[in-house]
């Protein structure tokens, strides 16, 4: 069968099926971990989704951040509210779409040496930010309503 | 079939356009990069839709990167040297980056509604 040298092997994980090296046939180093290799294809594409992915939801908080500050009617008594809540998803969404570029690098570092993938920062950093500003978001509403 | 038929394997000097297209295109997943490419143009487009009501010169500053990302997509796919890749992300992430300046400065400096009437003005 034509496929069994040509089709690059299926996903197996972070070990088996990193590169397109065909069948460890010819250079010993495409098998061995650590070595540079080119990547399967399939697995540079997906990183590649994903920072795109990381980047529209830069955008979209970019937007979310310019919604709330032009869009939004101010709150009574607290004239800055709109400012407190949407400058920071503006610089988050800047910081989302610089971080995403370097773990593209680092991911594709790591599928070049057949290593593990380094764990991801930017759910934590997307997490812990939007939960702040959601205090933050109560915080003003509760201040507009007492004063 | 023998397995070490030398005209069945891909030689590593051989160009990749060559290769059989499901070789290097399991599962379609070149189809769907190109579709989240196009999904990020038009996230651009939209963004600067946005900002285009409310700046004009920075609104049509971030439209301008909606072809520009259209366009890269469209090359993004081909099978090319690791560095254009790096180079082609790194447009994306400046485009971004830059758009989000805008959207500061236009967040400072643009005219704010002052009460719900100005974005839902009332009529008669």
């Amino acid at each position: 069968m034509a496929c069994h040298h040509r089709c690059p092997r299926p996903a197996t994980g972070a070990g088996g099926g990193a590169t397109n090296s065909r069948d460890g046939q010819g250079d010993p180093g495409h098998d061995t971990p650590g070595a540079e290799t080119e990547p399967d294809p399939r697995f540079t594409l997906a990183n590649e989704r994903t920072f795109l992915a990381w980047n529209r939801t830069a955008l979209a908080l970019v937007v979310a951040g310019l919604g709330i500050v032009q869009l939004l009617p101010p709150f009574p008594g607290v004239p800055w509210g709109r400012h407190v809540l949407g400058v920071p998803l503006i610089v988050l969404g800047a910081t989302v779409a610089g971080t995403a570029y370097l773990e593209w690098r680092r991911n594709q570092v790591a599928l070049r040496h057949r290593r593990a993938l380094p764990r991801s920062v930017l759910p934590q950093v997307l997490a812990a930010t939007i939960g702040g500003i959601a205090a933050l978001a109560a915080i003003v509403l509760l201040v507009s309503a007492v004063r | 079939m023998p397995a070490s038929d030398p005209q069945d394997r891909d030689p590593p000097d051989r160009d990749p356009q060559d290769r059989d297209p499901e070789d290097l295109d399991p599962g379609l997943a070149r189809e769907r990069t190109r579709l989240a490419w196009a999904r990020t143009a038009i996230a651009f487009a939209a963004v600067g839709a946005v900002v285009v009501r409310k700046d004009v010169i920075d609104g049509l500053i971030v439209l301008a990167g909606a072809p520009l990302i259209w366009a890269m997509g469209r090359f993004a796919v081909r099978k090319k040297r690791p560095e254009q890749a790096s180079a082609r992300l790194l447009v994306v992430t400046v485009s971004v980056i830059v758009t989000a300046v805008l959207a500061t400065l236009v967040a400072f400096l643009g005219h704010s509604p002052a009460s719900l009437d100005q974005i839902f003005p009332r009529h008669g």
